[in-house]
Parts: C-alpha cells; structure tokens; sequence
C-alpha cells in the first residue's frame, strides 16, 4: 500500500482535474510494482514529446487520443489541450526527431515537421518550455543536490545524478509524462540515498586526456559493468572538464543501464572511497587499460579506409566551448564538395555562437550548425545514401550502424573535420 | 514434473503460456521488431523469437532509458508478453509492466527464475501470490 499525503489524496480524488488524476493514478500503480511506500516530488523534467516516431503506431490524427493511448495508457480520450501539467515541476522538451528549422537538410518532409510544430505547440499549451536538448543542464535545466527529476535521456539523467547529486531514475517516456504532470514518481531507487553508493571499482591506466578518451573510457566501463551496477571511477587522472564528462556520461549510459557514477574526489556523493560506497567496499574491481581502450575503439569505429560524405559532430549537443575549437580549426579552409558537415547543438547555444562569430566561419567553411535533434533521433533519413560517416560520439557511433549500410568511422573532432576536408578517412 | 518459485507479485492475475527465457534481457533499442514482436536484437540467444504470447522470462532490463516505450509500440500493435518473470525489477521493467499490464512475478531471492526455467516449459504466473509454478516441457 503506497502512503498518499493530503495533496495526493485530493489529486487522486480529482481535484487537479482528471489528466493528473490519470497520472497519478498510473505513478501509485509503478510504485506498487516497484514494491515503494511512498511517493516523492518531482521538480524537474524533461520529455519526449513532439512528433515521435513511436506515435505512429495510432492511426490518428487526433493528439488527444495518441497523448492518451501512448502516455498514459488508457483509451479514454484525455483533454491534453486545455489541461497544464504540474504547476511546480518545471518541464522542457527533449530532443526531437527534426532540426528546428531545415527538415529538408536531414531528409524529412514539410508535412512531418508540420505535424511535429502542431503536436509542440499543444505540449507548449500545456505548460512544457521548449529546450529540445539531451544535455539541458548546458541551458540552465539545473536540479540540484537532493533534488527529485525525472528525464527520457540516459546521458542526462547520469550527468544529474552523478554530478549535480540530484536523484532521477531511468524510467522511461510514459514514466516521466506521468511525473511532469502528476509531479510525483516512486520513492525508490536512485531517489533514496541507500541505493546510490558504487558496486564496482574501475581503475583507470589508460590516456584520460581528452573528451574522446573519456568517450572511450565511458563505453569501456559501461561494456564491463554488471547489470545493476554503479561504477566509482578511481585513478592517477586530472578530473574531467565539462566537455570531457558529459562525454564520459553519454558512453557509460550506451552499453550499460546505469545512470549513476562516482569520480573519486570530483562527484559529490564519491568524495572518499567510503562515502562512494557507503563504508561497504565494492563488489568487484576492474581495470581499464591500453587494450580495452583499443577494444572498444575497434567496436565503434571501421577498420579499412574509405571515403566520407556524412560528417556529424555533437553527442551529446556542443557546448559553445566546443563550436569555438570547431570554428577556430576551420578558420580559412573548405569542407570538401559532395560532403555534408553538421554539429549539433541545442538553439540558443547556436544563438550564441552566431553572434560570437563562430556560426560565421563555420558555414563560410561549408558547415552547418544544427538544432534539437541529431542523426540517432531523425533516422536513416539524415544519412540519405552516405558511403561514409563520420562521428565524434560514441553514443552516436554505437547506435548508427544498426541504422545504416555505410562505413562508420569515429575519433576526435580534429579527426573528424579532417575527413570532412579531404572527404576520407585514412587508418 | 512441477516446480514452484516464489516471488513478490507485481502485476495481479494469472496468466499461463510457454517460456522465452533471455538471459541477457532483451535490448530497448533495436530490441524487438514493434509490429511483429519478433526479437531483432543482434546475437541474442532467441534472435528471430517473438514475444507474443510467450511468459518473458528475464534478469531484468537492458539499455536504453526508453526500454518500456519499445514494448508499448508493440501492445498498441497487438503484440505483448502473456505474463512476466523477473528476477530483479528495476524502474525500466516497472514502467513496462505498468503500460503492458500482462501479470508479473518479480524479485525471486533465493533461486534465479533464468537459471531454473528452460525456454519452452510450460509455465503458471499468479501476481496475485507470487508463485510461479513451471511444467518442464
């Protein structure tokens, strides 16, 4: 039996109207499954919504009916239209499945980006801001320490619960609507502190210098971690820098299922080796040396040359620190002809780097700076018959080739433009 | 023969069908085909299996933060599992179970339902007590 405070009592009887009766109605039966006493306040969100390409599967046009039958699980027709979603959880999109401007850049008709500005505007309505970003916490989408979020993107939900403290578990695009409307999840999992201390030790000995060796390290961890698992990372390494730990977050995330990692010394909740695994010890230690770093980079990239015409840089989305080493390598060189080069990054970050020149260079080099999506999310369209892409992710890397026929080759960003320049890639 | 396993009841209701035991769980992304149910995930064990009909029997989930979403597409096609079998839930699983509704037995302490139940056996999941009881095949 969950325990219900008085505000969730009143909610329960209808008092919030019936789309967040529903909803708290489907979080009390989650955290029935999940075998939780209680529930606790979600004060941060971000959703899937937009044109997915999963609404597809209701042939209707009608967003109420899909909202209905895909988020909330029910055939009756809930009133998403005229109906906000809870007053005290803030809530952004997340990535969508378009730029937010050039669909026909990424391969994708006037009449789905239309469908996807009309299914936005009605999320908008609604109460939900628009940020269209995996990594919201670049835009100021912040839940700190002890805070309760819940979010439809791995890479985030690891970024706030390992360094921001902030306690979120992976549970999905149905889940977090619930929350975002109800403002309630399960009190359970990574949101009680006795479940987020590490399990496994993996000491690092290779290069860890660079937000590609990160990147590497990440999918390595992620690889070797036990189902269930929370890593704390220890080793003689220079923390991360922000472009270097979100990449790190994005690969652990990719080949495993957590969402939450220490860094002895850095992450808050892994200041010692004690307080990252609650005075228990770990259940196991691993190391990551040269070789495994070797191995998982002949897992994400092809081992022959071959040409390129497809390069995409961003994943997670760029920083502006990020764009600016792009547009500073650039600077007086031409993207080979035939070659389409895209960095993705969230809109205002793209704001900004127009109006501090970088956006300038970048397309007078023949480059492209795009909005809310990336090729993951926008499908095999985006890659429109490429013999070669080139990707600076791993996440990107690992995922794109159940999605296309092409090469597929990943490095660094330099490595990347490299191929973009000359419209190969050399081993 | 008949054995019977005890776990915590997630999903209430009785629900019989033949095993599909992955496990290695099943992936979210590119984990089964949403129209046909079909396990499309590269390698797995049951690759080419569906899911339709069948008691799932897995550890717990893989990947993907959406992992509930893939098998949502697949029920709003016609296409679910008849009843759960899970060792250890997660918040991944329980979203799934909340959407799919199919009976669900979960957390089994003491015996790991992967390593008793044979794909194929026949098998009995009551939410309502939590016991699992398994017709060898």
């Amino acid at each position: 039996m969950v325990k219900l405070t008085d505000n969730e009592k009143n909610i329960l009887r209808g008092g919030k109207g019936r789309l967040q009766q529903k909803a708290l109605e489907n979080i009390i039966r989650y955290a029935e499954v999940l075998g939780a006493e209680e529930l606790c306040r979600v004060t941060k969100a971000t959703l899937g919504l937009g044109a997915q390409p999963y609404l597809n599967h209701i042939q209707s046009d009608d967003y109420n009916k899909i909202f209905s039958r895909v988020y909330m699980c029910t055939d009756e027709v809930l009133d998403i239209n005229h109906n906000k979603f809870s007053e005290s959880c803030f809530c952004v999109t997340c990535t969508e499945n378009c730029d937010s401007e050039d669909y026909e850049e990424v391969g994708l008709t006037k009449e789905y980006f239309d469908k996807n500005s009309r299914f936005l505007e009605i999320a908008r309505a609604a109460g939900v801001s628009m940020a269209s970003t995996c990594a919201p916490y670049l835009l100021g989408w912040l839940p700190l320490k002890g805070e309760h979020f819940v979010t439809t993107e791995s890479s985030n939900a690891m970024f706030c619960n390992s360094l921001l403290g902030a306690c979120g578990n992976p549970d999905g695009v149905e889940a977090a609507a619930w929350s975002a409307i109800c403002g309630r999840t399960p009190k359970w999992g990574l949101h009680c502190a006795e479940n987020r201390y590490a399990t496994h030790e993996f000491k690092i000995e290779c290069s860890a210098q660079s937000a590609m060796d990160w990147d590497v390290i990440g999918y390595t961890i992620g690889r070797i971690l036990p189902a269930g698992g929370i890593p704390v990372i220890t080793g003689d390494f220079g923390y991360p820098t922000i472009v270097e730990v979100k990449q790190l977050f994005a690969s652990i995330a990719t080949t495993s299922g957590a969402v939450m990692c220490h860094i002895l010394g850095m992450t808050p909740e892994g200041q010692t080796m004690d307080m990252a695994t609650g005075g228990r010890g770990v259940a196991g230690t691993f190391n990551v040396n040269e070789e495994d770093y070797k191995e998982s980079l002949a897992m994400l990239c092809d081992d022959t040359p071959g040409p390129v015409d497809f390069v995409s840089l961003g994943c997670p989305h760029y920083t502006l620190e990020e764009i600016q080493d792009v547009a500073n390598y650039l600077l007086g060189k031409n993207i080979m002809k035939g070659v389409r080069f895209h960095i993705w990054t969230a809109y205002p970050i793209k704001e900004m780097a127009r109006v501090s020149g970088h956006l300038n260079v970048i397309e007078n080099a023949g480059g492209r700076i795009m909005t809310s999506s990336c090729p993951i999310m926008v499908g095999e369209s985006i890659m429109k018959g490429s013999r070669g892409v080139a990707l600076d992710g791993a996440k990107q890397a690992h995922y794109i080739r159940s999605m296309t026929n092409a090469a597929v080759y990943y490095g660094d960003k330099y490595r990347c433009i490299d191929a973009a320049l000359s419209g190969k890639w050399d081993i | 023969m008949k054995t019977v396993l005890k776990g915590r009841g997630a999903i209430k209701g009785i629900a019989e069908g033949e095993a599909l035991v992955c496990p290695d769980s099943i992936q979210g992304w590119a984990g089964i085909d949403e129209i046909t149910g079909v396990i499309i995930e590269k390698g797995h064990v049951e690759e080419g299996t569906s899911i339709n009909g069948r008691v799932l029997v897995i550890p717990s989930s893989k990947g993907s933060n959406c992992w509930s979403g893939h098998f949502n597409s697949a029920m709003i096609n016609g296409v679910k599992p008849a009843g759960w079998v899970v060792t250890q839930i997660d918040s991944r699983v329980g979203v799934a179970a909340v959407v799919v509704g199919s009976p669900m037995v979960v957390d089994f302490s003491e015996i790991d339902p992967c390593k008793v139940i044979k794909t194929g056996d026949w098998i009995k999941v009551n939410g309502d007590t939590g016991e699992v009881e398994i017709s060898q095949k």
